[in-house]
């Protein structure tokens, strides 16, 4: 077993974290919530600079690892680009991205980017989007789609476990920035971090983001095997639950200046929303995955063992 | 290199031998082995004794000391089925998974030879000798004193909360035998016949099942340098090296993933006429069940490089000891729509009465879940120190 990414992929992360870093880290989101439309020139030629769409997730493991790093790299600095979704582009289909969405209701964080984006359906059925209508908060615009195909039950497990990874990487950030809150500010005389009900409200939120971690890897493995699928839905209901955990804590830690934007976490809460409620929220993908089940057990190496 | 998380045909071939040897070795009806009907502590006792024919008892143990090397995938599959099948060992597998090895590494020759053995057979129960009334999670301020008498000590005081002390024939007993600046100074391990008079035992009848807590008294228990494990006054460090051992422990998620994965066949088509809510939780429990046994996988693979640390290992303690109460509670609720017209159905509910009881004790257990949030913070915090 090798439960890890491999050498090459985190250092494709670490060096995307720098990149991102030098680019402008926190304020590229800020400046792209002011403009929209600037989206493609603040982030592409940092990405470009990277490599990013150079990788091919979807037919080489390298490449995949390298791209759920980046996702990963992405998130922590709430990168105001949809990466994830550039990254999984079906190899079959002349387009830019890719997004999964709901069929009763296509939304997805892509406003103000102009390139040629897929939809896909939990169904495999897949749409050229052809316009967007109301935009809402963090991107998210709802879609217009035109129909292409049913063929895309294949594309649909990466296209939910890469935005999981850009996730994982807005939980590390949360929690990375709460530990430095609580070790610096202080109450009646002492650091926040020496209270025990603080210091357990930080494991909470450790053992969800933790949890994360390791399903994002498995899911990211079991991409394009039979039961992909399953596991991917695995890992967005534990994604999405374990960010509800995370940002409220990082968020009662932080106290009133966790709210204000010259926080980050401000910004990385409001940020994390679409990748949260996009295609499905926590009770809808629980309700999915229940209905896949059906009957029997999540698949995998431990099924069975009834006597 | 990129992530695989094929776990071997080693450990897969290994999985479905002790699978058929469950199903055709041990009673259907088996509930562990400390309940009031003697039979279930025969039917393990046999159990462990197969085992060792089959060179399965303590596979995981070093060549030399007539283990047979296991990889650790392979050691994982003989904890995850065990414990998924209600721990048909018995009290033996703490002789395998820590007695033994802490022998290994801190026995004299001597205590190798007249220890290892037996464990090695099956033939033989261990309890330990930690908490008492007054030291559960702050285990140095134990009161029980061994005082030299002569060329040995007297141990005198009280043990509590001792699993299998009335079937055990062995303790780990922790004792002072020294007051220094350091509470966690002059501490020592001693292994001690339990058949000593000056040992008494009072079970604790207890929700956890009849015969599993007990009280231990030692009265001017005499033991000698021979009894003595490691250095005089070096306990607290054997101490650690016991808790790293069961830093993994008791894989709890592979019975609330057994259960939850029978619970439909046993519901049969009443499982689609549960509540849609009860039937969600249900796969939520799934996906914490992979959580919590890939949260062991990495503390396993990590523990294995020598790269395991403190903070990793109270994650996975916190997130499985949690999964184990949740999932109680929903399978207790799945339980009660189970039919009671046939045998399968009458052991389920039972199995899944006996996991929600024995669950309640999963947090408190073998290192509370507060210890693990205190380690765990600790680590999240020196990290953020260190970086600044």
């Amino acid at each position: 077993m090798i439960l890890d990414l491999g050498d090459d992929a985190k250092e494709y992360g670490r060096q995307a974290l720098r990149a991102f870093e030098s680019a402008g880290g926190d304020q590229l989101v800020q400046q792209a919530e002011a403009k929209p439309d600037t989206r493609e020139s603040l982030v592409a030629p940092v990405l470009d600079g990277l490599g990013a769409w150079e990788l091919a997730p979807r037919t080489d493991p390298d490449s995949l690892a390298a791209a759920a790093a980046l996702c990963r790299s992405a998130g922590y600095w709430a990168l105001p680009y949809p990466v994830a979704e550039r990254l999984s582009r079906p190899s079959d289909l002349d387009v830019d991205g890719l997004v999964v969405v709901d069929d009763a209701a296509p939304e997805a964080a892509i406003d103000g980017m102009q390139k040629r984006w897929a939809a896909v359906t939990l169904d495999g059925d897949r749409s050229n989007v052809v316009g967007r209508t109301t935009a809402g908060p963090a991107f998210s615009t709802a879609l217009q789609l035109s129909a292409i195909d049913h063929s895309g039950a294949g594309d649909i497990a990466l296209g939910l476990v890469l935005p999981c990874w850009t996730l994982l990487g807005m939980l590390d950030r949360a929690i990375d920035l709460t530990v430095s809150h609580v070790l610096l500010r202080k109450q009646f005389g002492q650091p926040l971090s020496s209270f025990q009900g603080v210091q357990f409200q930080l494991t909470d939120a450790e053992v969800e983001r933790s949890g994360v971690d390791i399903l994002a890897k498995y899911a990211l493995w079991s991409t394009g095997s039979g039961d992909a699928l399953d596991d991917a839905l695995s890992l967005r209901l534990a994604a999405i639950e374990a960010a509800e955990v995370v940002f409220r804590v990082c968020h009662q830690l932080h106290g009133a200046v966790g709210f204000c934007d010259e926080t980050t976490l401000s910004w990385l809460s409001r940020y994390s929303q679409p990748l949260r409620r996009l295609p499905l929220g926590l009770s809808a993908t629980r309700d999915q995955l229940t209905r896949r089940l059906g009957r029997r057990a999540l698949p995998g190496l431990y099924s069975g063992g009834g006597r | 290199m990129t992530v695989d998380f094929e776990i071997g045909p080693e450990a897969t071939r290994l999985r479905a031998e002790l699978r058929e040897l469950v199903k055709t070795q041990v009673p259907q009806d088996f509930l562990g082995a400390f309940t009031d009907d003697p039979a279930d502590l025969e039917a393990a006792q046999r159990f462990c004794r197969l085992l060792a024919e089959r060179g399965l008892l303590c596979m995981s143990w070093p060549e030399e000391f007539g283990g047979a090397g296991a990889s650790i995938w392979e050691q994982t599959v003989v904890r995850e089925e065990m414990w998924a099948h209600h721990e048909p060992r018995g009290a033996q597998y703490m002789g395998v998974n820590w007695v033994g090895p802490i022998i290994m590494r801190h026995g004299t020759p001597d205590q190798q030879r007249r220890h290892l053995p037996p464990i090695a057979r099956g033939e033989v129960i261990w309890c330990q000798g930690f908490s008492e009334p007054e030291a559960g999670s702050d285990l140095a301020s134990l009161r029980t004193t061994a005082r030299p008498d002569g060329d040995g000590w007297l141990v005198s005081g009280q043990k509590i909360w001792t699993s299998y002390a009335t079937m055990a024939q062995w303790c780990f007993l922790l004792a002072r035998t020294s007051k220094e600046d350091k509470r966690q100074q002059g501490l020592t391990i001693f292994l001690v016949p339990m058949d000593d008079p000056a040992i008494q035992v009072r079970p604790i009848r207890a929700m956890l099942g009849p015969h599993h807590l007990n009280e231990v008294f030692f009265d001017d228990l005499r033991v000698t340098e021979a009894d003595v494990l490691g250095e005089v006054g070096g306990g607290w460090s054997i101490v650690q090296d016991v808790m790293s051992f069961e830093r993994v422990g008791i894989a709890r998620y592979a019975r609330c993933e057994r259960l939850l994965g029978l619970a439909p066949s046993v519901l049969s088509d009443r499982w689609d006429e549960l509540p849609a809510e009860l039937r969600g939780r249900w796969t939520r429990m799934l996906v914490h069940c992979r959580r919590a046994r890939l949260l062991a996988y990495k503390v396993v693979s990590l523990q294995a490089s020598g790269q395991v640390k403190p903070g990793d290992a109270a994650a996975y303690r916190i997130a499985v000891t949690k999964l184990d109460q949740d999932s109680a509670e929903v399978l207790m609720e799945i339980a009660a729509a189970v039919p009671r017209d046939d045998d399968a159905s009458r052991y389920f509910r039972a199995e899944v009465e006996d996991h929600w009881r024995y669950a309640q004790a999963s947090t408190v257990s073998s290192g509370s879940i507060e210890m693990q949030r205190i380690l765990l913070s600790r680590a999240m915090l020196a990290v953020e120190k260190a970086r600044s």
